[in-house]
């Protein structure tokens, strides 16, 4: 018995050093580059940022290890709260208003008409323009006694709006820059969708008894779905994590009146160098986004008709 | 259930004609089947009557009601396509029940139905599944189910078993078939397979570059052909054409061959250019005769096709029994007289 088992192991062994391990250092030189870029642009930053926010590190002073303290301090900081705020508001408009315009814009340019062609590029020509650049030119309309909106809103007997100097319309401002400038990005994916949708099913559609609005209703939406949710998740991380805008034309105010969560931690970390406790809000924003992706993936899923395997 | 009438209907896109003036007359609970080679406007005509092409002149009615310029959700029809064209993103049963539930019709009235139909088609394990999770028979089905469901006044098929393998296919057939005996709703079933023509239909209606060539009974264009086109159309193999004139009671080719004639008609048709038809079904093995010598053969294990060289003319032949016969070998055939069919070479119409 004792013997047969021997055999067996010796077995084994020759049979295991005869399989290539996946890791035998002739693979090495492949892995090698991606794994050293990874480490330095992904996971050093990243376990760096952990290790700040359970520090004291105010720069220029000594740093002090002082545990889950920057975390305590997060929950009590009702600025915190409020730029959290801030950014859910600013984020859900940011999907929902170029989602709903992208659509519309999609279902339109889906449509034969002349110059088809030359007016879809240009409704996508915002999309194309730097950031910064789209802030400043905004910031200029935007300007309550020079700027052209009130001009315009002059025509249409509408007294002079304050836009992104006023506290209560600086976010709804904000969002109309991004709406301006990302409805062309949900228009070309929603455009693509619209390209993929088999056309048979209209004609059995039509022979079923189905009007315009009942085929919009229950074939083109629920087969652009998919699509839809691919809109929801690019918009949705874009503008949670949107900065430069934001930054570029307001620096979070009035006050305090813009400032997410992006502009916190750089005005925390970057003016009042106070690196652990902007890690530490860092960690946070870090899982509220997975958190966010997790839900947004799970609803994509259920979205996704097209995958539906044969059992 | 209807009748169906179409009245000098024609088709053109632009300046190209593509159905020329079309008269049928489809009697309730009649199953009709179009059939003809691609581009012969069988599809057209067939949506025309479905109200998915717009018609350019003459009349479609279905029953009473004339349905030419009518939208196609108001016609009372259901079509079943080639490529099914299931939604989807819907299961079976929301499928089947998508054109009750336009209608407000109440869920449990949908449901029952959808039961019903799917109970017809053996479709009731497969109601949650969606299109994608079934096979090319399973969505005929559906596709089938979703027009039952609906209980119009007339099914429109459009070549339905196109996608299927050759094996489904006639199982399809068989099951299409037995649908119709059963529910008895008139039926109009495009098909480029005249075999599937012959086996479904009460009636065909054979089209070519859009005209009609002949309407009638399977057995009746399979008899009395009207022209050659419907005479190599109709029968598979195609019947054996061969150019040449009657002479002193026979029918002679140019190539010196001789072929047999009825009595009475050799008699009327001294010196004429004519075509003559025989089916390859219809011509005999003998040991005298006719001679030829085998250029091909396939047999099936319940027939023998073979093609002869018979004094430079190429002869099909299909032989029921069986027989050794190899390639190069000499065979004797005889004709039936009286299977015979005779056209003119000018007009190409049956005499």
């Amino acid at each position: 018995m004792a013997s047969v088992s021997i055999e067996n192991s010796v077995a084994n062994a020759k049979q295991k050093r005869s399989k290539p391990s996946r890791l035998a250092p002739n693979y090495w030189p492949f892995v090698l580059p991606a794994l050293l870029v990874v480490s330095a642009v992904i996971v050093f930053p990243w376990v760096f940022t952990l290790w700040m926010s359970v520090n004291s590190w105010t720069l220029g002073q000594p740093r002090t290890f002082i545990g889950f303290a920057n975390y305590v301090r997060l929950a009590q900081d009702m600025r915190f709260w409020e730029s959290l705020w801030h950014t859910a508001t600013y984020t859900a408009l940011s999907v929902v208003l170029p989602l709903f315009f992208g659509t519309l814009a999609a279902l339109i340019f889906d449509a034969k008409f002349p110059f088809r062609g030359l007016l879809r590029g240009v409704f996508v020509m915002p999309m194309m323009a730097t950031p910064v650049a789209v802030a400043l030119v905004w910031t200029m309309m935007f300007h309550p006694q020079l700027g052209v909106l009130n001009y315009l809103l002059s025509f249409l007997g509408i007294g002079p709006q304050e836009w992104i100097y006023n506290q209560f319309t600086v976010i709804p401002s904000l969002v109309l820059v991004e709406t301006w400038q990302w409805t062309p990005l949900v228009m070309l994916i929603v455009l693509g969708g619209l390209a993929a949708v088999p056309r048979e099913p209209y004609e059995s559609a039509e022979i079923d008894g189905a009007n315009a609005w009942q085929k919009f209703r229950y074939l083109t939406m629920p087969m652009i779905a998919p699509f839809l949710m691919i809109a929801v998740i690019i918009r949705s991380i874009d503008a949670i994590k949107s900065f430069d805008i934001i930054y570029a034309m307001t620096q979070g105010g009035p006050g305090t009146a813009s400032e997410t969560i992006n502009i916190y931690l750089y005005n925390t970390a970057f003016a009042y160098y106070d690196i652990g406790y902007g890690s530490a809000m860092a960690v946070v924003f870090f899982f509220i986004i997975i958190a966010l992706s997790f839900v947004l993936l799970m609803v994509r899923q259920r979205a996704n008709w097209s995958d539906m395997e044969t059992k | 259930m209807a009748t169906v009438n179409i009245q000098n209907i024609q088709k053109h896109y632009g300046a190209v004609k593509v159905i020329h003036g079309i008269d049928i007359d489809i009697a309730d609970g009649e199953f009709v089947v179009l059939v003809g080679p691609s581009g012969c406007g069988k599809s057209t005509l067939l949506r025309m009557i479905a109200g998915l092409e717009e018609v350019s002149g003459g009349e479609i009615h279905i029953g009473s009601r004339e349905v030419s310029n009518m939208p196609a959700r108001d016609r009372d029809i259901a079509m079943v396509f080639q490529n099914y064209a299931l939604y989807p993103h819907m299961t079976v049963a929301d499928n089947m029940g998508f054109a009750l539930k336009l209608k407000k019709v109440p869920a449990a009235e949908i449901q029952a139905k959808v039961k019903r139909a799917a109970s017809i088609l053996g479709l009731e394990a497969l109601l949650d599944r969606y299109p994608k999770q079934l096979s090319g028979g399973q969505r005929q089905r559906v596709a089938m189910g979703r027009a039952i469901v609906r209980d119009p006044q007339v099914f429109l098929f459009d070549e339905p078993l196109s996608n299927l393998d050759a094996k489904l296919r006639v199982q399809m057939r068989g099951e299409i078939k037995t649908m119709h005996q059963r529910i008895g709703t008139t039926t109009i079933y495009v098909t480029h397979d005249q075999v599937e023509a012959m086996t479904m239909a009460d009636k065909i209606v054979v089209l070519h570059g859009g005209f009609i060539e002949q309407i009638g009974a399977p057995l009746e264009l399979y008899d009395r052909p009207a022209n050659i086109f419907v005479a190599g159309f109709i029968g598979s193999p195609a019947m054996n054409f061969i150019d040449g004139w009657v002479e002193e009671g026979v029918f002679r080719t140019t190539k010196g061959l001789i072929l047999p004639l009825p009595q009475a008609v050799a008699e009327k048709m001294g010196g004429r250019d004519l075509v003559y038809g025989i089916r390859p079904e219809h011509i005999r093995a003998s040991t005298q005769g006719i001679e030829g010598r085998v250029t091909l053969v396939e047999g099936t294990g319940s027939e023998i096709f073979t093609r002869l060289d018979a004094h430079g003319e190429d002869i099909a032949c299909l032989f029921r029994e069986r027989f050794d016969v190899r390639f190069g070998d000499t065979v004797f055939i005889e004709i039936d007289p009286s299977k015979v069919h005779l056209f003119d070479k000018q007009t190409g119409r049956r005499i």
